[in-house]
């Protein structure tokens, strides 16, 4: 399990992220909401090693992973999709997703292929195609693809629905929901798009000017009324 | 008209080098993008290791196996000492650093094998071959050079198409932060990149040398000839990279038959001037096709 304690990071001289605690439990999805720049995806590049922080404690499954870098934090089973479309269009379909993960076995990173063309069976029509013909809503797809072929215990979804349809985010949101619950899969998803995030998730956390202000049962969060107003602007 | 055919078939193995030069200097862009003027003298000082080891041995064989390995060893060296540290430099300040290693290189290999220029030996007679009754300007040491060229492109795109590794250096070159995401040790691919280049740089050190002398500035007007190729191939392209680099043999052994082989040189900056002024991102350059 995924365990954020006190975590702070700085750009210069600018806070980003203050004395942040969380845990990502497994078997849900728990999201952060916040507005434009609350910190949150400070929090998710932190988390995957991306930016270093300038003090707390990241631990997986108990380890200290702090301050290790992207491409060892991935091999300790936490996968970050980037906020935009993280796929790489020089690449075709099937090159992005095998990617992903390629310190796995052989045996491994074929059941996650399967898993991940049965989640998104366009991928598997499409998988000899440049990733640059894909429509957005099936670039996320991709991008979602290559990291469950890292096998991670930890998904990081940052922003998910930027620039896509209404329809596609609530479908792929569902997806990742249904995946968390039938497979154990820890998610952490950052949403601007608060209502949608707080439908999917158990838990909300609400960031500001890179505190928290509020963590509890998602529901309480959606309904609390006077938080919205003054952090989410709606 | 037999001349014009005959100059066309003398600039097949010379373009055959020059691609291989292009190639090297576009598989260190690709992944660093930084144009590494340092490779002709890491071309020369492996064609140096080669010759020592021909010399010794009296295996020309052995020489290019050695000069290959020595040519991966020594990109590897400078990545590791001299490009990581300016990594962080803006990209003329890389590019000034590569011009340093050239000039260290050339200086180094004075001291070890003195400036003068020697003959390297080739491993089957360079004579024409007889074609329809006459001998033509094409050799079978040409013949060797075009196969190893060939082999040594196939052998280059099985790798970076059909391998884990290729697959990382290519993710690397076009998403660093994707790739490392996924958990590929992107620094590792830099330096695989630069050790590959210098292989390949090596390969084309020990072909030309033959046709040149080995000296420790010898080499250099191939740098033109090569970032020639490079450039009009739109400098990511490793398919553009061979045939801008073949076609640049061509034309420039048509220069050399028609007037004479001083003006190559100048022939070469002409092409890379107008392919600037008409087609600045390159014949091949990959923001308009697929490149591999």
């Amino acid at each position: 399990m995924l365990e954020v304690e006190n975590l702070s990071v700085s750009y210069g001289p600018v806070k980003a992220l203050s004395d942040v605690s969380l845990t990502v439990p497994p078997g849900r999805v728990t999201a952060v909401i916040g507005a434009n720049g609350a910190g949150k995806s400070t929090l998710m590049r932190s988390l995957a090693g991306l930016v270093k922080p300038e003090a707390g404690r990241i631990r997986m499954n108990g380890q200290d992973i702090t301050g290790w870098g992207p491409e060892e934090v991935v091999r300790t089973g936490i996968a970050l999709v980037p906020e935009g479309r993280s796929t790489i269009p020089d690449l075709t379909v099937l090159e992005n997703l095998r990617l992903g993960g390629m310190w796995r076995t052989g045996a491994q990173r074929t059941a996650s292929e399967n898993r991940v063309f049965s989640l998104f069976p366009i991928l598997e029509e499409r998988k000899h195609l440049g990733a640059d013909t894909l429509s957005g809503g099936e670039r996320q797809q991709l991008a979602i693809g290559r990291a469950l072929m890292c096998g991670p215990q930890t998904l990081l979804l940052d922003e998910p629905s930027l620039g896509l349809a209404p329809l596609i985010v609530t479908q792929i949101l569902h997806l990742v929901e249904k995946m968390a619950r039938e497979s154990g899969l820890a998610v952490l998803l950052v949403e601007q798009n608060a209502t949608t995030a707080l439908r999917v998730a158990r838990t909300g956390i609400v960031l500001n000017l890179g505190r928290i202000v509020m963590a509890g049962p998602a529901a309480e969060v959606a309904a609390d009324e006077q938080l919205r107003h003054a952090y989410l602007g709606y | 008209m037999g001349s014009f055919f005959d100059f066309f078939l003398g600039g097949f193995a010379n373009g055959a080098v020059i691609a291989l030069m292009a190639l090297a200097l576009v598989l260190v862009w690709r992944s660093t993008r930084v144009v590494n003027f340092a490779q002709v003298g890491q071309a020369m000082f492996t064609t140096f290791i080669a010759l020592t080891v021909v010399n010794v041995t009296g295996s020309w064989l052995l020489g290019l196996i050695i000069g290959i390995v020595s040519g991966g060893i020594l990109g590897f060296i400078v990545h590791l000492l001299v490009m990581r540290p300016v990594r962080r430099a803006d990209s003329s300040g890389a590019i000034i650093a590569t011009f340093g290693v050239l000039i260290a290189l050339q200086a180094l290999a004075a001291m070890i094998w003195s400036p003068e220029p020697r003959a390297f030996p080739t491993p089957v007679p360079y004579e024409g071959l007889t074609l329809f009754g006459r001998i033509v300007p094409f050799t079978q040491y040409d013949l060797l050079v075009l196969a190893i060229t060939i082999l040594l492109v196939l052998i280059l795109t099985i790798i970076l198409t059909k391998t884990k590794l290729g697959l990382s250096m290519r993710a690397s070159a076009f998403n660093p932060e994707v790739a490392r995401l996924s958990g590929v040790r992107v620094s590792r691919m830099l330096a695989v990149g630069w050790a590959i280049a210098g292989m390949v740089g090596a390969v084309a050190g020990v072909l030309i040398a033959p046709t040149a002398t080995v000296s420790p500035v010898s080499f250099d007007i191939f740098l033109v000839f090569a970032f020639t190729a490079a450039v009009i191939g739109g400098l990511d392209s490793l398919v553009g990279a061979v045939a801008f680099g073949i076609g640049t043999g061509l034309v420039l052994s048509l220069v050399t038959g028609y007037s004479d082989a001083s003006n190559a040189a100048i022939v070469a900056l002409l092409l890379l001037a107008l392919n600037l002024w008409f087609k600045p991102e390159g014949a091949f350059s990959h923001h308009k096709a697929r490149s591999v």
